[in-house]
């Protein structure tokens, strides 16, 4: 995967959370972003979703440029898999229906085919047994794993997925990050934002420290754990990697 | 003795919840004492009671609870349809149409009924040279009512969380789809309870029609009245006969109410 981002500029009002970003990253098959709480990480997944418009820059993803119309973004959305930390599944619809609802309306698959798909990735995640129930029925870890078959079922291009694990109890985030993992064995390409360093160091070949409007430290996951010379990067892996 | 009389008449942490028979004990005693205290003002009037003149009357008694049950529904019908179009006006892309449907929405939940009714009436029905009193009297009740059905639709689509529009946005949903499959399957839950309510008023509501002698129920009882002079008589059977419309609206407005409070 190709990633070519350059003055990306995203503010809320007078708050500038992202400041002329640049970025240019080759063959990556999958990134993880960490950083501060308030920094931009999920500004700036959100806008690789197609979700939120920048005041200014440009963005490239593999042989594509972004254009920041409603038109386009439709389009593009349809090719990109976007898992929420909250899960975000559909209240009133079955696991199934979570899945094959994109399916059938916005890919066009017949129904009888999307169905079968559907329970195909439910039984390889090992949930078919909850097919039929509604996201109230079901446990945070097995609703973020149905949020990440919904998403891998329209088979993206990439899958973004923001913090996927920082709702869920401590007892649930493996079989989540098992999930993940088995998508990246696949070469599914990622971007993921994450807490989880551990994870993080085993996933990932790219890394991007995002803090205070810009990206402060990238490489191998090796070389931002390492790179020291930020106080601000410092200070946040003397923190997270405490305990 | 005084547990026993506790747990019959009083709900509490202790006593969560009443039995069947506490339950209609309680329902007796207060119908009693309305009873009673009818029973006294009546009786303090020194008022004749004629039933039997106004018994000749039955048949336009009955003649007029038809119509009023005849406008409710197809008045309901018609604002439902008023009230989805304005209610989803208010978030079309197009402006003026928002603004539009905020208008009409302020401007007849802001007004008396009566005034809209003569206003209608009056000016605007005669202008367009209608002068059927029924289709008059159903169209006015919709359009009323549609302000109020309207409010209901809006404030049901936005309790509809943020964040799953944002979700059915990012799975490459239009727009058309997203209230489709994902907003109107979850609202039509929500709203069933208010719009049974919503019913219920404007049963009542109609009973204003009277004031252009549309001879719905109330103008009926006015009517015989107005040929009687047995007022009384003539305004009992009109109280009975709404509360027989208004009391099963209600019921069910309880029991979808129950019915979705899990649901969501
Ligand atoms: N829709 C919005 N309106 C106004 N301000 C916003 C909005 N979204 C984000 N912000 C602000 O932008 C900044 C960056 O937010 P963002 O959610 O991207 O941070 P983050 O790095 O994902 O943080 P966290 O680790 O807490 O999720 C924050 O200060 C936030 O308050
Ligand atoms: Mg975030």
């Amino acid at each position: 995967m190709r990633l070519e981002i350059s003055g990306l500029t995203k503010r809320f009002g007078d708050h500038v959370v992202l400041d002329r970003v640049d970025l240019s990253m080759r063959d990556v098959k999958s990134l993880v972003i960490v950083g501060p709480s308030g920094g931009g990480k999920t500004t700036l997944l959100r806008i690789l979703a197609g979700l939120e418009r920048p005041e200014a820059g440009r963005v490239h993803i593999n042989d594509h440029e972004l254009h920041f119309r409603e038109e386009y973004l439709r389009e593009y959305r349809k090719r990109v898999g976007m898992v929420f930390q909250a899960y975000n599944l559909f209240p009133h619809l079955t696991a199934l229906e979570n899945i094959t609802l994109p399916l059938v309306r916005v890919h066009g698959v017949p129904a009888a085919k999307a169905r079968e798909e559907a329970l195909a990735l439910l039984e390889r995640f090992d949930l078919a047994e909850h097919a039929y129930k509604k996201p109230a029925a079901l446990s945070g870890g097995q609703k973020q794993r149905i949020a990440i078959s919904r998403a891998v079922a329209i088979k993206p291009e990439f899958l973004l997925l923001d913090e996927p694990t920082s709702a869920l109890d401590p007892e649930y985030t493996a079989e989540v990050l098992d999930l993940i993992e088995e998508l990246h064995e696949e070469e599914m390409r990622l971007m993921l934002v994450t807490h989880e360093m551990g994870f993080a160091k085993m996933a990932a070949d790219r890394m991007l420290f995002i803090g205070d409007g810009g990206i402060l430290a990238q490489g191998t996951p090796e070389e931002v754990f390492e790179h020291r010379d930020d106080v601000r990067v410092r200070q946040f892996f003397e923190k997270v990697l405490k305990y | 003795m005084k547990d026993r009389l506790k747990r019959c008449f009083i709900i509490n942490e202790d006593n969560p919840v009443l039995t069947r028979g506490a339950r209609t004990v309680n329902i007796i005693l207060v119908l009693l004492l309305l009873t009673g205290l009818f029973w006294f003002g009546f009786s303090r009037l020194n008022y004749p009671f004629y039933w039997d003149t106004i018994w000749k009357y039955r048949v336009s008694f009955f003649s007029g609870f038809k119509l009023t049950i005849l406008i409710s529904l197809f008045s309901l019908a018609l604002s439902l349809a008023i009230g989805l179009v304005s209610g989803l006006a208010q978030s079309l892309p197009f402006v003026p149409f928002r603004v539009l449907s905020r208008v009409y929405v302020e401007g007849i939940r802001g007004t008396p009924l009566l005034v809209q009714i003569l206003i209608f009436f009056y000016v605007i029905a005669n202008a367009l040279g209608v002068n059927n009193r029924f289709i008059v009297g159903i169209v006015i009740m919709s359009i009323f009512s549609g302000a109020y059905i309207s409010e209901i639709i809006r404030s049901g689509v936005e309790s509809i969380g943020e964040s799953q529009l944002e979700t059915a946005r990012s799975l490459g949903f239009t727009r058309g789809q997203t209230y489709r499959y994902i907003i109107f399957p979850q609202v039509i839950s929500r709203i069933l309870p208010p719009l049974a309510g919503q019913f219920a008023s404007l049963i009542k509501d109609s009973s204003l029609l009277s004031i252009i002698a549309i001879k719905e129920f109330t103008m009926a009882a006015r009517e015989v009245n107005a040929n009687t002079f047995s007022t009384l008589e003539s305004y009992i059977p009109l109280a009975v006969g709404y509360l027989l419309l208004t009391l099963p609206v209600s019921a069910l407005t309880k029991y979808l109410e129950r019915k979705y409070s899990y649901a969501s």
